[in-house]
């Protein structure tokens, strides 16, 4: 009984303790809880309660010609095509979308009429600039919508044409069928008038005749679908869902990296006592910091590269821009992640709470970064949210580069790098009210 | 740091006074540090010996009161005045992933010690005796190691002054006594050191010794003067080979250079206390003498610093 009494007091020592140390992280224990149901709340308020609207570029050579079609038309399509504008450019039009102004460029065909009357499709002309293969096809599920309604809407206006078209051929046919019965009974006679009345009567049936011929020579699958789309994308690379989703793994897990590494590094000096010699040592917290940084993001280059070699050679991820613009990208992208593990470390009180935090921003930036759902989806409240994670910024930086081919966007860069810039300021003046002594 | 010997003091405090909300850490300390000493500032736990420090060495603010370390309110320190002196911190903080030499040498770096350093840090791990375990890496080193570390690595930009807290807390007598003669070699090379101790035996090693208590200097001596405050004098111990007497120690007791009670070791031996051992000595003998007593031996004793620590502690509870 007494062996069985001391086994449960030794289970106690453990017990006490352990549960004494948990509650002593009042802060731990909130972020424990709370992060990833706050990430998930605000993931639900994110989340898009209808499909993506597309800014839509009508190209016609003629825009008059066809406004009030295109007027109508979109009027019709107003849930999915937004802010359509018509312009009879086509380069300029490839150009706003080469640079996220317009969603969606539908160049109309010329002479749809002509081309359909001679035994062809009228091909419409549709161009994205999107690589991720789910909005690839949902812009191929809207243009497929799109070209159904058109020809819904061209046959039903050809046949109201022909019913219109055919009332003066019904008469004429009326007309015609008196003819012959006067011509009948004129034979006989063999007059002039009768004659003429004749000739009228071949004209026309002649050109019921002609109708008739082209009606039948038209192609019952253009008869039936007189008009197409050919989609296609800005960059011709063909993408597997692996390939697209590449370049957010790299930036998430670099950017993983970064925080976690960063996040320990100054906690565990203020935990170990460290801090207290570089008060009283002339080393200041702008060296320190700056130290820091470098040796960092030496060894994350070094990671990157591994991580970029191992994506190029392994999964044939294509770099399709300029190499340096790559390396520009992975290093603005460490620069403002290691920014933010640093104020991690300089917030937290201990390891534990420092790992949570980072877990917690690897949380959210699969939530909000637009690797799980794409930006132009989420709500605009919480879009502030997701550009004020380094794996947005670096999500587009890369995705741009290594799929699309362009060089880094000015504007995504200016933003990280002025995030980087901003949290590089806020570390330095935490650490500096850490490190040095009460007097600065 | 050789012939760095200038005259005058290198701390001087005037009612340095800090605290912590209610709570009284360091109170009116008034204290001049000569250069080039060994200064033991000795106390017991908690009494502020670290709290002193950290208001000498610029880490915390005084609530209120003046302080002027090598001749500046550390407010005003340059990086150049903060390389003058050394830091010993109680506790290991150094890296204990890192090896002796790394741990070393990243140290040097902070200190902004040149890159041709090589020589120098060899030299001073033998010194602290670690040149055989450079490679070392720190978490496997034994306490006392740890402590010879931290040491060099506060030696490594060879600073003037040099704020040891507690560098020989925890470690056994033999090491202990070898980082004394490590502070002497230092002494010797010109540097002033400043050192906390709870080992108030450690006092005698001291050039000046201030003795804290409940946040008060109570008094800043030379090792035997501290004995001189505690006993009220110097101790002379007296044995003879007649009975000393009752009436023998009140004669004692009324000559006017012995101070107190006497104090009785046995029937043939008793201890005074008097104004100054080198000329009540004769005086004693003379007395002797003249009560037909045969001195088998008079000698002036140096009783431990623990027992003058614990009267001086008495004496300042007395008062209080």
């Amino acid at each position: 009984m007494i062996r069985f009494f001391s086994f449960l007091i030794r289970i106690s020592s453990f017990l006490g303790k352990e549960l004494t140390e948990i509650f002593r992280q009042p802060k731990l224990i909130l972020t424990l809880v709370l992060g990833p149901f706050l990430i998930m709340f605000l993931f639900g308020l994110a989340s898009p309660s209808q499909g993506r609207t597309l800014r839509t570029t009508f190209v016609v050579t003629d825009p008059n010609s066809f406004k009030e079609q295109i007027d109508s038309f979109a009027t019709s399509f107003s849930a999915v095509l937004v802010d359509y504008v018509i312009e009879s450019d086509k380069e300029k039009a490839l150009a706003a979308l080469a640079h996220d102004r317009t969603d969606m460029v539908i160049v109309v065909p010329d002479v749809p009429l002509e081309t359909i009357q001679n035994n062809q499709q009228a091909e419409f002309l549709i161009y994205h600039n999107e690589i991720d293969p789910f909005q690839i096809g949902y812009i191929h599920s809207v243009a497929q919508v799109y070209i159904e309604e058109i020809n819904r809407q061209f046959l039903q206006s050809v046949v109201e044409q022909e019913q219109e078209d055919s009332a003066p051929l019904q008469t004429n046919m009326e007309t015609a069928i008196v003819k012959m019965q006067t011509l009948r009974g004129a034979i006989p006679a063999g007059d002039v008038n009768t004659a003429k009345q004749a000739a009228d009567l071949e004209k026309d049936l002649t050109n019921l005749n002609e109708k008739l011929t082209t009606f039948r020579t038209l192609g019952a699958d253009i008869l039936v679908r007189p008009f197409s789309a050919k989609i296609s994308g800005l960059s011709d690379v063909q993408l597997t869902v692996i390939g697209f989703f590449a370049p957010a793994v790299i930036v998430l897990l670099l950017q993983h990296f970064s925080i976690t590494f960063a996040s320990l590094s100054i906690v565990r000096e203020t935990r170990s006592g460290i801090m207290e010699l570089f008060k009283v040592a002339p080393i200041t917290a702008f060296e320190t910091l700056v130290g820091k940084y470098i040796s960092y993001l030496f060894f994350e280059i070094i990671l990157a590269g591994i991580v970029t070699a191992l994506a190029v050679w392994l999964l044939k991820i294509p770099i399709l821009g300029p190499l340096q613009d790559y390396a520009l990208a992975v290093v603005v992208l460490l620069f403002t992640s290691l920014g933010l593990g640093f104020l991690i470390s300089l917030i937290s009180e201990t390891d534990t709470q420092a790992v949570q935090y980072s877990m917690l921003l690897l949380l959210a930036s699969i939530f909000f970064s637009g690797f799980f759902l794409d930006l132009r989806l989420m709500k605009e409240p919480i879009t502030f949210l997701a550009w004020s994670l380094p794996a947005t910024y670096g999500i587009r930086m890369l995705q741009n580069i290594m799929l699309r081919g362009s060089s880094v966007p000015q504007l995504v860069f200016l933003g990280i790098a002025s995030i980087g810039i901003v949290l590089f300021l806020i570390d330095w003046l935490l650490l500096r009210k850490k490190m040095e002594s009460q007097y600065s | 740091m050789k012939n760095n010997k200038l005259a005058g003091n290198i701390v001087e405090t005037q009612g340095l006074t800090k605290t912590f909300g209610e709570y009284i850490a360091v109170q009116s300390l008034n204290m001049q540090v000569p250069r080039g000493t060994i200064f033991g500032f000795v106390g017991p736990s908690g009494c502020g010996k670290t709290t002193t420090v950290r208001l000498l060495t610029g880490i915390y603010k005084p609530t209120s009161g003046s302080l002027s370390v090598l001749g500046k309110n550390p407010v005003d320190f340059s990086k150049l005045d903060r390389g003058k002196i050394g830091y010993l911190i109680q506790q290991f903080v150094l890296y204990p992933d890192l090896t002796v030499w790394e741990n070393l040498n990243f140290t040097a770096s902070f200190y902004g010690v040149g890159i041709f350093r090589g020589k120098h840090l060899n030299k001073l791990l033998d010194f602290v005796e670690l040149s055989g375990d450079k490679n070392k890496l720190a978490r496997d080193l034994s306490g006392g190691m740890k402590r010879r570390l931290s040491l060099a690595a506060t030696l490594v930009h060879n600073p003037e002054l040099l704020f040891l807290d507690e560098p020989t807390a925890g470690i056994d007598p033999i090491l202990r006594r070898k980082f004394w003669d490590y502070f002497k070699e230092l002494q010797a090379e010109g540097h002033t050191l400043f050192i906390t101790t709870q080992y108030v035996s450690e006092a005698a090693f001291c050039d000046l010794v201030g003795v804290m208590y409940g946040g008060r200097l109570l008094m800043i001596e030379t090792p035997d003067g501290l004995r001189r405050k505690a006993y009220g004098g110097d101790v002379i111990g007296i044995r003879t080979n007649e009975e000393i007497r009752s009436e023998h120690r009140q004669q004692l007791e009324g000559l006017p250079f012995v101070r107190g009670k006497v104090k009785i070791i046995s029937d043939q031996e008793v201890e005074v206390t008097v104004d100054a051992a080198s000329t009540a000595v004769a005086m004693l003998l003379e007395w002797s003498q003249a009560q037909k007593l045969t001195v088998e031996m008079m000698e002036q004793k140096s009783p431990p610093f623990d027992d003058v620590f614990v009267r001086i502690i008495e004496k300042e509870i007395a008062n209080d």
